[in-house]
């Protein structure tokens, strides 16, 4: 379906991008993406999802909202307490009211799955399951010297095959900011089909400055055994 | 430029910038490569500003004139759309 | 710089897909004062990247929005939002009253004011950019590293460097972007050298490759070598 003038004047911005064309803006709109963990890139990694116009948004994250969460992006003092899934659902409807968001319930059928875990164990799980339904993926990890996102297509390394133990050090707010936005870009670059190779990559923050790797198979790893894969757990 | 005329055509007069753009760049998407879209335009930024985007874009310029019969102020291009670009390298 | 974050103030030049990110860096992070200048209206067309702005902000102007938006979330931050240009008859006192400077602008007259005021008044200036599908980013070091004059021998002249106008942002390039420029911001802040101090960090974000190009002192830039006691260093 095309454009209309509302989506037009909104996302003109990036409809006058090299290689971004109508289709692609059309890819988001038809994108169903899962946003999981709850972790501390969640918030800002939303704010871009909406803003550029990803269809159907779902937050799967059952927690209540604690001081200091959401990057300092979402949610003020007087939101703690109140669950963090719904709030955030809100967050995103309130940055594009043409954008569907709402809580995930189990049994819906994403595209796209953005994880945010908490730890990396959290992110892991997370990313597994996605892997095994065949979603493609970005996992956003934050610690204290600024983080990463793992941009996993289709059959492309596994996000345990990629990931490095961290530093350990507890995250920035501004630190899960970059990563959240730069998870979100992208997963935005993966399903409007506009990225380029290496698109199974790695980029990693360390103070400032993005590094990236194509991603690799690791020998031994599920996601070596063929197209799905047998996991071994 | 005999024998040749637009595939397509579209009135830009009612958009401003960057509304002016994103519609001839979709329009143009919408038409085959080597076809023309005509557009019209309004005297002033859009008159500058769309067929410098369109050349910038990889697309060719073919007419640009002033269109007095379609009211006081109207441009019309002829935009003939390029082949599509191998994107440049990281410099 | 010692003391804490809390006694410090930033001003940060612009509010909008990158400023808007480079703010709530600094206000999450717990800075005492932030000193915000733009002299916009929310658009339709910036809600594809700027943060502090939602739907109900639409026709709002920009820096009672994005004011009303910190207090909101960060009450304790003291929150200056000048709904005015950045402009040479302001630009020393805004300049001279703040820690750090993040140039959060679009567009090039207001680069080459912010870094020359920057000079001039001795503070730490970041600069940022995005255009298209890149980043970059420089950390200008009065008297120690090279400024954005000594990078460009003269600005680039006009039409030949699309404004945002002309080229197309992602949003979430500019997210990226200004929560890094915070980053860096609080950095300078805490008295670290900045990680883009003496070079400009280039990354482009289809191919994820990130460029560093050193940017030392000129001998011939004009604002470094009115910097009293300016010493060459290394990138």
């Amino acid at each position: 379906m095309a454009l209309n003038d509302a989506e037009v004047g909104r996302y003109a911005r990036q409809l006058i991008l090299p290689a971004w064309g109508e289709e692609a803006q059309e890819r988001l709109r038809g994108a169903r993406v899962r946003v999981a963990g709850g972790g501390p890139a969640t918030a800002p990694a939303l704010y871009y999802l909406a803003a550029a116009g990803m269809g159907t948004i779902w937050m799967d994250d059952p927690d209540p909202i604690a001081q200091g969460d959401g990057a300092g992006w979402a949610f003020g003092p007087d939101d703690v307490g109140r669950p963090r899934g719904a709030a955030s659902a809100a967050f995103a409807a309130a940055a594009n009211g043409l954008v569907k968001a709402d809580i995930f319930r189990p049994g819906s059928r994403p595209t796209a799955v953005l994880v945010c875990g908490a730890t990396m164990d959290v992110s892991r799980a997370i990313a597994e399951e996605a892997r095994l339904l065949q979603f493609a993926h970005v996992v956003a990890d934050v610690d204290g010297q600024g983080g990463a996102a793992t941009t996993v297509p289709v059959g492309a390394p596994c996000y345990a095959c990629a990931t490095r133990p961290g530093l350990g050090a507890a995250p920035t707010p501004e630190g899960a900011a970059a990563v959240g936005a730069l998870a979100a870009l992208e997963l935005i670059l993966l399903v409007a089909e506009v990225s380029q190779e290496p698109r199974a990559r790695r980029i990693e923050i360390f103070r400032g400055t993005p590094l990236t790797r194509a991603t690799a198979r690791q020998a031994g790893c599920a996601c070596n055994a063929g197209a799905l894969g047998v996991s071994a757990s | 430029m005999t024998g040749r005329s637009p595939a397509a055509r579209i009135d830009l007069r009612q958009h401003a910038c960057p509304v002016t753009w994103v519609k001839a760049r979709i329009a143009i998407g919408r038409i085959p490569e080597g076809a023309i879209l005509e557009v019209l335009l309004r005297e002033g930024e859009p008159r500058e500003n769309v067929p410098r985007s369109a050349a910038e874009d990889g697309h060719r310029v073919l007419r640009l004139e002033p269109a007095p019969e379609e009211g006081a102020g109207t441009w019309r291009a002829w935009l003939e759309r390029g082949p599509a670009v191998e994107e440049g390298t990281w410099p | 710089m010692g003391g804490s974050l809390s006694d410090k103030s930033a001003l940060v030049i612009g509010a909008g897909g990158l400023g808007g990110p480079a703010a709530l860096a600094l206000a999450a992070a717990g800075v005492g004062r932030l000193t915000l200048v733009d002299e916009d209206s929310v658009e339709t067309s910036n809600l594809n990247r700027q943060p502090l702005f939602g739907e109900a902000d639409l026709g709002r102007r920009k820096a009672e929005a994005a004011a009303s938006r910190i207090s909101r979330i960060h009450p304790g931050v003291k929150v200056d939002a000048r709904d005015a240009r950045f402009a040479p008859d302001s630009a020393p006192a805004l300049v001279q009253g703040a820690d750090v400077v993040v140039d959060a602008s679009d567009n090039f007259a207001t680069r080459f004011l912010a870094n020359d005021t920057a000079l001039s008044a001795r503070r730490p200036l970041v600069h940022g950019g995005v255009l298209r599908y890149s980043a970059q980013f420089l950390t200008v070091m009065p008297g120690k590293t090279g400024c954005l004059r000594c990078l460009f021998e003269a600005p680039p002249a006009e039409g030949t460097v699309p404004t945002c106008a002309q080229a197309g942002v992602l949003g979430a390039l500019a997210g990226f972007a200004g929560a890094l420029m915070g980053a860096e911001a609080l950095r300078l802040l805490a008295g670290e050298r900045g990680a883009y101090a003496g070079r400009l960090v280039a990354f482009d974000a289809r191919s994820g490759r990130t460029r560093l190009v050193p940017v030392r002192v000129r001998a011939g830039c004009p604002v470094c070598s009115a910097v009293v006691g300016a010493t060459q260093e290394g990138a």
